[in-house]
């Protein structure tokens, strides 16, 4: 049975030579859902372009806007932001109907980075990462588990896991984090 | 030294020995040994018995190909493996292995008397012997078959070694690292292009290592080769050894598994034994080699019968002459060279039989050169020896007819019948095969996945063909993947190029009834059995397989397909393309269980999902039940209670007071957008439209063929914002059919669909004191009777967490659901139990949850129904929106049979004795008396022991049940039959009174 991990208190959660696996603070998390006509009105409100390509990213300060599907993002921000956030699109509604869902804790984060954390994703990842560009995410599976992955740089990389799931997808993570090391 | 060791061959180090034990004896063998090189260095060829004969037998190949020389492996404890391939294993110290399918010992066994008993073992035995007294199949004939059959031992103890696996994402995979595949990576990697090359032997080479005599480019074989292999590896290429390409998959996914420590004395403990790779390649360049093929002849499986190209293995890269005085009988040209070596390095080859009357000049020449008597144009008849050859008859053939017999004594007897393409992989993806005449094989056609065919495994001969076929087919993948790159053309000196005949059986004078002329050693076919298969009405080779076993065993005929699908063709006087091929299937050779579970075991063999409540109910003793996925408190026991004890306290407690219960796996979804309304109305059965925010309504949810699939509250926050629940099990499927309905029929609808299922932890407080409990924490809401009716919802702040509130009861009593942000869920269960202590508030589980809604006649979607049942049948034809223009499953529910009289309806059951509790699932009928099999008009769907009602319930389905009311009805159990009132659903306050708070 899954052992299940304290998924409150953000800390490293294994390390090794070749990888470090970090449970991250909860930060805002939102999903929003707008079509295609109602776009541009979203990106005003925010101040910032819902990116019009799946895979990719927009950033401004802390905030940062990956594009999921067709009519779907998620918007990552500071608790602190969140209230804007959502004032921000509830004030463009009616012009613009939209869907904005809190999920900050649907989530959570997990940060992989070392010298092999691109190798280490192999083991749950079945997505050529290689073809993954720095800064960008994708919605994938992980060791059959359905995530959000980030590509922050060429060995840095963030899992968005639903909580329920979270300690599952660290399990194989630690474990390849020392199975990494052995080579 | 070993006494077959010659000094200075081979590759293995002979200066470093090594020594492990083989039924218990201790064997000196070098670093690079197998199991196989290291016993026949000793002079050892018998290494286990046969299948059904349980004949004596030694290695026939050198390679993963081998069919006789299976070994039992122990590694440690735990650690044990039968099956293993002596070929293959290699040795280190200590490594204990056993022989198999031998009793009492090797050399002396009792099951070989199914060997003198072989005509009652004929092909399809099993189908003729044991048809008949029927009676007999249960008691005698299948525990024999199973005593009798399988190979080697089993293990017993739990696999102590862990198991990894990753995915490889390469623009070219080449299998197969002798020359075809070293030259197709070396291509492929020139133009810039990801390569990986796998080989499932311990080191790169293939061919290469057998044939250290060629010149390629001026360099001999072994100094290139190492030259090459530090290119590769400069050029970015991932080189793996160890590693087998079990299967072709679909859209170029190859599997490998590669061994990781099997060859290690002392593995560091933390490495995983096995990993399993999941390719993807843009293109796979196959260069898998051929592999040759044994003559069939009698007594041609007999210890010291070896293939004369494993022979040249063994000398040429381990070192080791198989005999001091062998005898070659060849069909083709490669086996001269294997006589030539063993000759040059001191063997006394007594003679080479070739059955061509015209060998070419040259191989006289050299021959002679070496004093071998050559003997063309003939055959061999049989063999002698018992534990290992001593003598081979040899007849000559004139015109077809057999001569004369002579006897030339031996210690080893090499075999060559040509070679055969390794068409495995290439079969995986179903490309087509065509029949080749001259080289009497099949060859690959059509392909089916982006793949590249070079060398051998396309029927080309030669290393300095395969060099250069390699590198074009390496230059070809590249250009399909659209780089440009100049194959390098090579030249080799010193190359063994030749050509050869087939055969079906050997001619010979004796009784080919009597003739044990094996075609698959490791089923012991032969070739008697085929004919017989033939004879007996089989025409397909698929059919002949079948009944012969021939290519069934666990080397899926590498050894005998094409030897098999020759006589067949033979006997049925046709041609070979039109009796066929069978189909080869993954694994390309056995692969361990635990290379395809990888990381799936003990913690971590599938997810077990838990609330963010979940360590709170371990650590207060709750008893957990899985829920789907999720595991969730079932009861939780005071000392000295059992489940029923537990569940009855607890229900009292709720219903006297206060409980409190964990709803976190509650399925949620959020639909937001101006058309929210329309969607809930289009998909649940219920009305919507007047449904005002902060209010929720119990909604039921069909599928379009009108059965119920998920029930939940939901709650309209505001005009555009609705809060689904479902079932904890529905809550994935409910929203992938919302999802569907969205994006396939309605995707005109401005309405966004969000899974919150673990955004929001839920805890339900129901009793007589929820509200008592509650009020001081909640802060933006009064939540008193006439400002926060039943069924309303809010958003608020509990305990200074927000908050959505719901007020909704599952049990019957005042009831509250507070969804507050994942995170806070535990703190807040804590603060409320706290709290609760005044009202001696009680943590309950699922079973209790199950009997407080059993007693209000709540149904369970997945227990209650069974998805035939509609919302009429279900007594919930109140859910059901009469006025609605349409919503999914409404037409159904206007289909006759939707709407006729008798069916399975939902209705309490009271046993009429008031202490029998009905099980779950037993079967009702309305006469007990009538004949079996009796009619069943339905079965009991809950039933519990009711505090409450001081008396068990039940609920049930039954036939026109709603008609029924009062009647009694029968639930035959094994030892009485119960007889039970059919009563409304309702057991407790059924005028709601309790709700009114």
């Amino acid at each position: 049975m899954t052992v299940h991990v304290d998924l409150l208190t953000a800390r490293q959660l294994a390390a090794s030579s070749v990888a470090t696996i970090s449970l991250l603070a909860p930060g805002s998390r939102y999903s929003l859902r707008v079509g295609e006509t109602d776009r541009d009105a979203l990106s005003q409100a925010l101040d910032l372009a819902l990116p019009e390509k799946i895979g990719e990213c927009s950033r401004r300060h802390n905030t940062e806007i990956l594009c999921l599907g067709p009519d779907e993002w998620i918007v990552l921000s500071p608790e602190s932001d969140a209230g804007t956030i959502a004032q921000a699109c509830a004030a463009v509604y009616d012009a613009a109907p939209h869907s904005l869902t809190d999920i900050s804790d649907r989530e959570v984060t997990v940060l992989i980075e070392g010298p092999k954390a691109a190798e280490l994703m192999t083991l749950g990842c079945p997505r050529d990462l290689e073809k993954l560009p720095n800064g960008q995410g994708r919605r994938t599976v992980f060791d059959g588990v359905s995530v959000i992955l980030w590509r922050d740089g060429p060995q840095r990389f963030r899992l968005d896991v639903w909580r329920s799931f979270a300690s599952h997808v660290i399990s194989l993570l630690a474990t390849g984090c020392g199975e990494l090391a052995l080579e | 030294m070993s006494r077959f060791r010659v000094a200075g061959r081979g590759r293995v180090q002979q200066d470093r020995p090594v020594c492990f034990t083989f039924d218990g004896q201790t064997i000196e063998g070098c670093a690079g040994d197998t199991v196989a090189s290291a016993l026949l260095a000793n002079g050892r060829h018998l290494m286990g018995r046969s299948f059904k004969y349980h004949r004596p037998r030694g290695p026939v190949t050198a390679g993963t190909e081998e069919p006789n020389a299976l070994i039992g492996t122990r590694r440690g404890e735990g650690q044990f493996e039968p099956n293993t391939r002596a070929t293959a294993q290699e040795i280190w110290n200590g490594l204990d292995t056993t022989s198999q399918n031998k009793y009492p010992s090797l050399s002396f066994d009792v099951g070989a008397l199914n060997d003198s008993l072989y005509m009652l073992f004929s092909a399809g035995f099993y189908y003729k012997t044991f048809m008949w007294p029927r009676s007999f199949w249960d008691k005698v004939y299948e525990p024999f078959i199973r005593a009798a059959a399988g190979l080697g031992v089993s293990p017993s103890e739990p696999d102590p070694d862990h198991y990894a696996s990753r995915y490889l994402h390469t623009d070219v995979l080449v299998v197969g690292g002798g020359p075809a595949g070293l030259a197709a990576a070396k291509s492929a990697a020139e133009a810039g292009l990801r390569v990986a090359l796998v080989d499932e032997n311990s080191e790169m080479g293939g061919t290469l290592l057998s044939e250290p005599q060629a010149e390629i480019d001026g360099n001999a074989a072994w100094d290139w080769l190492a030259e090459e292999l530090a290119t590769l590896d400069a050029l970015g290429v991932r080189i793996m050894t160890r590693t087998t390409a079990i299967g072709y998959y679909h859209q170029n996914m190859v599997g490998l598994c590669q061994k990781l420590t099997d060859h290690l004395e002392t593995p560091d403990p933390d490495m995983p034994r096995e990993r399993l790779w999941r390719v993807r390649a843009q293109q796979v360049i196959l260069a898998q080699g051929g592999l040759e093929k044994p003559l069939v002849f009698h007594g041609n499986d007999r210890p010291g019968v070896m293939l004369a190209g494993s022979a040249q293995t063994y000398l040429n890269r381990y070192g080791v002459k198989v005999g001091d005085r062998p005898v070659i009988v060849t069909s083709h040209d490669s086996a001269w060279h294997a006589a030539f070596d063993l000759a040059d390095a001191g063997a006394d080859v007594q003679a080479i039989v070739d059955t061509r009357a015209n060998p070419r000049a040259d191989f006289i020449t050299g021959a002679e050169k070496r004093n071998i008597e050559v003997l063309a144009g003939h055959t061999v008849t049989g063999t002698r020896g018992r534990l290992r050859i001593k003598a081979v008859r040899i007849n000559s053939v004139a015109d077809g007819k057999v001569g004369a017999a002579r006897t030339l004594t031996c210690d080893c007897l090499l075999m060559s019948g040509g070679w055969t393409p390794s068409l495995h992989l290439f079969s995986h993806t179903k490309g087509t095969l065509r029949w080749d005449d001259e080289s009497q094989t099949f060859l690959p056609d059509r392909k089916a996945e982006a793949c590249q065919i070079a060398g051998a495994g396309r029927g080309l001969w030669g290393i300095e063909t395969a060099l250069n076929d390699g590198a074009a087919m390496g230059a070809a993948a590249a250009e399909e993947l659209g780089h440009s790159v100049k194959a390098t053309a090579r030249s080799v000196q010193n190359d063994r190029t030749g050509s050869g005949v087939t055969h079906t059986e050997l001619p010979t004078d004796r009784n080919p009834s009597r003739t044990k002329a094996f075609v698959d050693f490791q089923n012991d076919v032969m070739a008697k059995d085929l004919r017989l298969a033939v004879r007996e009405g089989m025409r397909s080779i698929e059919h002949v397989k079948r009944y012969t076993t021939n290519g069934m065993a666990t080397d899926q005929g590498k050894m005998s397909n094409m030897n098999g699908l020759n006589i067949a063709a033979d006997a049925l006087g046709k041609p070979q393309p039109q009796v066929g091929l069978t189909t080869f299937r993954p694994p390309y050779t056995p692969t361990t269980f635990g290379a395809f579970v990888g990381y799936h075991k003990g913690d971590h063999f599938d997810v077990t999902r838990k609330t963010p409540i979940d360590g709170w109910a371990e650590e207060n003793g709750a008893v957990f039940e899985p829920v789907s996925l999720w595991r969730r408190a079932r009861y939780f026991p005071q000392p000295g209670e059992d489940m029923d004890a537990a569940v009855s306290r607890e229900c009292r407690a709720t219903r006297k007071s206060l409980g409190m219960f964990d709803a976190s796996t509650l399925g949620k979804i959020e639909v937001v957008g101006p058309d929210a309304v329309e969607f809930m109305n289009r998909m649940y059965t219920n009305p919507w439209t007047k449904l005002a925010p902060g209010r929720t309504r119990y909604g039921l949810l069909l599928g379009d063929d009108g059965f119920i699939r998920d029930d939940g509250v939901i709650g309209r926050l505001t005009e555009d914002r609705f809060h689904i629940t479902t079932t904890t099990g529905g809550a994935a499927r409910v929203l992938n059919m919302m999802e569907d309905y969205l994006q396939t029929e309605w995707p005109d609808l401005k309405v966004w669909l969000t899974s919150t299922t673990e955004q929001w932890a839920t805890i339900a407080l129901n009793g007589p004191n929820a509200r008592n409990l509650l009020s001081p924490f909640v802060e933006g809401l009064d939540i008193s009777d006439g400002a926060f009716p039943h069924m309303s919802i809010a958003e608020c702040t509990v305990a200074g967490y927000p908050a959505r509130l719901f007020r909704v009861s599952f049990t019957g009593e005042l009831g509250f659901e507070v969804n507050v942000p994942a995170r806070h869920g535990r703190a807040l269960w804590e603060t409320l139990f706290e709290a609760g202590q005044q009202f001696d508030i009680c943590p309950y589980g699922t079973e209790t949850m199950h009997v407080l809604r059993a007693e209000k006649g709540f149904i369970i979607v997945g227990q209650d129904t069974d998805g035939t049942v509609t919302p009429y049948d279900a007594g919930q034809g109140w859910a059901v929106g009469k006025k609605k223009r349409d919503f999914v499953g409404m037409r159904a529910l206007q289909r006759p049979d939707l709407t006729a009289k008798n069916r399975k309806q939902l209705v309490g059951l009271l046993t009429e004795d008031s202490r029998t509790k009905l099980e779950e699932g037993a079967q009702i009928v309305l006469d007990p008396n009538q004949s079996k099999p009796m009619r069943m008009v339905g079965h009991v769907t809950s039933s519990y022991h009711s505090d409450a009602a001081g008396r068990p319930i039940a609920l049930a389905l039954v036939e026109g049940g709603h008609n029924r009311m009062g009647e009694t009805v029968h639930i035959p159990m094994p030892d009485t039959v119960v007889k039970a009132t059919v009563t409304g659903t309702t057991f407790y306050d059924p005028d709601n009174e309790r709700l009114k708070l």
